[in-house]
Order: structure tokens, then sequence, then C-alpha cells
């Protein structure tokens, strides 16, 4: 499992499902009403379904150093909101590019499309908290709290096409019963969550080794009985005084 | 320990006031996107000719009619006939979309016994289909 997970397989298999989704997007029928504009799902659809799974495991995660108070935790919940806000802005640029087309206008004011909006800046300001605050285990503390408390916002976002009225069509997949589509459409759908979720490991273990670089580096340059940079450089002085 | 207890707390009862409002309280008057056909017909007193709002329904089959600067047609609350319906008067180019018995949302106001569009939105539904099957909206 970590070998797979830590060595250079996730690469080759993450581009081969992601080069196989692209092709499958492209041969997959067209829909009856909107034609080819619909393709945009096949990617519109996985981002932001990667966006839900990224602040779960920020949720799971920032529970998990609540518990334990491992750092490790505390890694994988940053780079995993990391990651969620890049989806989310994903899915937020592909809706307003696929709404164009289809409802006519890149922006409105509808509910899914708001409290997407929404979740995007709370999970900004998560990643700003942690840059807000030096002391590592307070930024871990206060980060996990908000980690928990900001994924309401996710059950937010999934429902409120169904508790409002929205131009955003209901769910088609996530929901009770048979879901709502062309089953060649479907596997193709699900053909690319595969690969936005290889897409998905690959950035989360991109960003955890950059994380583990970056406490490396705060340790020595913040170390102890070290010189202050620009110690050696004399002030400028006028020469005739 | 005690003070992060305090915090956790009030954390959790934020979440769960929060999660109440939303379930129960009743937002949606203040958070309707669009008012349909009937009730734009029902609330047609709060809505004074000039006043904006968004309608939203389907357009009606056999209604669509060219005009020199846009469409008229009629939205109605369902796709069944015999449900209640507007005449719309749309001024501007239709969204790509536009058909017979799509969801429209369209901003404008009241003008006498018709409505007043300047705004169309297309709003398309949650089935998905290629195009040789029919009936993919069950």
């Amino acid at each position: 499992m970590t070998r797979i997970l830590f060595g250079r397989r996730l690469t080759v298999v993450g581009v081969v499902a992601m080069s196989a989704g692209l092709v499958a997007a492209m041969v997959a029928p067209p829909d009856r009403v909107q034609g080819d504009v619909q393709r945009l799902m096949y990617i519109h659809v996985p981002a932001a379904w990667l966006a839900y799974l990224s602040f779960a495991v920020t949720l799971g995660s920032s529970v998990g150093w609540l518990w334990r108070r491992t750092a490790r935790y505390d890694r994988v919940a940053a780079a995993s909101a990391e990651v969620g806000v890049f989806f989310t802005g994903l899915a937020i640029v592909l809706g307003s590019i696929w709404g164009k087309p289809t409802w006519g206008v890149w922006w409105t004011w509808d509910p899914r499309v708001v409290t997407t909006a929404v979740m995007f800046f709370v999970y900004l300001g998560y990643l700003a908290l942690r840059r807000a605050t030096v002391d590592s285990v307070a930024r871990a503390r206060r980060s996990a709290v908000f980690g928990v408390v900001a994924f309401v916002q996710v059950p937010i976002v999934h429902m409120s096409v169904v508790w409002w009225r929205a131009l955003h069509q209901p769910p088609t997949v996530l929901k009770p019963g048979d879901p709502s589509i062309d089953h060649v459409m479907l596997a193709t759908l699900l053909l690319n969550v595969l690969a936005f979720t290889l897409l998905y490991l690959l950035l989360l273990r991109a960003r955890m080794r950059l994380a583990v670089v970056e406490e490396e580096l705060e340790r020595t340059s913040l170390g102890e009985g070290q010189e202050l940079a620009g110690n050696a450089v004399l002030a400028p002085r006028l020469e005739r005084s | 320990m005690k003070r992060y207890r305090l915090l956790a707390f009030s954390g959790v009862g934020v979440v769960a006031i929060l999660a109440g409002v939303l379930l129960f309280g009743n937002l949606n008057e203040n958070l309707v996107y669009y008012l349909t056909p009937q009730e734009a017909l029902a609330q047609r007193v709060e809505f004074p000719d000039g006043r904006r709002f968004q309608l939203g329904g389907f357009v009606e089959k056999d209604t669509v009619v060219r005009t020199q600067d846009g469409l008229r047609f009629a939205v109605a609350s369902g796709v069944e006939p015999g449900s209640p319906s507007i005449t719309v008067e749309h001024h501007g180019a239709p969204a790509q979309l536009f058909q017979a018995g799509i969801g429209v949302v369209l901003e404008g106001s009241w003008q006498g016994d018709e409505f007043v569009s300047d705004t169309m939105k297309v709003k398309h539904d949650e089935n998905y289909q290629p195009p040789d099957t029919e009936g993919g909206a069950q």
C-alpha cells in the first residue's frame, strides 16, 4: 500500500487514468438537449466531488489531530484543504464556462453557486489562519477546530439545490434512487472521478512532502544560537562623520 | 484544557444552531430565486407594474412567436396542460438552449396582464441522455 502510494507508480497510474478519462469524455454520446457542451460535466462534477472529499479528509484529520496530537494529522489536514480549495476553484470556473452556453449567464445569484463560492472563501480563510499563526502547536489546534467547523459548508453546498429553488439542476447521481443518466455517460463520469481521485492523491502527496521540507527549514533557520541573517552587514554610514 | 472544552462546546453549539436554522427556519421566503407563474399570479398585488422579480417555469408548447426585438410565449408552472401560465414578452435574444418545453427563469416586471422580461436564463434538468433516446425525463 505505502509503496504504491509513495512510489512512482501512482504518477503513472494517475496519468493513464486521466488520459483514459479524457478519451472517454470525448467519445461518450452527446446530451440530447445540451449537445457537446454537456461534456464539461466530466470535469466539472469530479472537481466538485473531489472538493467534498478533500474537505472530508481535512475534517477527519482535524479530528485525528485533536484526538492524537500527531503532527502528521495536521499536515494531512492542511494539504487536503489546499487541494480542496484548488478543486473548488476549478469547479466554480468550469461551472461558469458551462453556465454561459446553457443558462446564458456566466454568474447568477443561485443558491448552489453562492454557497460554493462561500465554501471557497471559508477554506481560503482556513489557509489564511494557518499562515497567521507562527507557533506550530497553536496553529495545529486552531486550524483543527476550524477544519471541523468549516465542514458544515459541504452538506449545505450539496443540499442547496434541494433545499432552495435554484437555477442549478438538482443532483443526478448523489441522490436516493437510480441515477438519472445514460449508463455509458455514467461510466465515463465515474472513470473521470477515479482519475481525479488519483490526481488528488498526487497533489496531496506532493503538498505533504513540501510540508515536511518546510518544517525542516523552519527548524533549522529558526534554531537557537544562530546568527540573525544580515548581522555581518554594516549599516551604511556617511563618510565624513 | 478547560478553555479548549469551552471552545469545542461553543463550536458545536454554533454548528447545531446553524443547521437548525437552515433546516427548519423559514428562510425560504427571503431566498426565493424565482416565483412560479402560480405564485406570481397569486402575489400580483405585491408586485405592481415595474417592480422587478424573477419568473420561472416551463415554456408552453405552440406558444412561441417571434416579435420585432424578441419573443412572445407563455410560461407555465408545470409541463402538464392546464397548469397556470403567464404570457411573456421578452426583449432581446433568447438563450442558446431556448425551446418549447424547457425551463426558463426570466427577469422583468408585470405590464398589465403580461410579464415583460429583458433577461433570460435557461434551466436544464438533471437528466442526461443521448440524442436517439426518447423521454429521458421521468
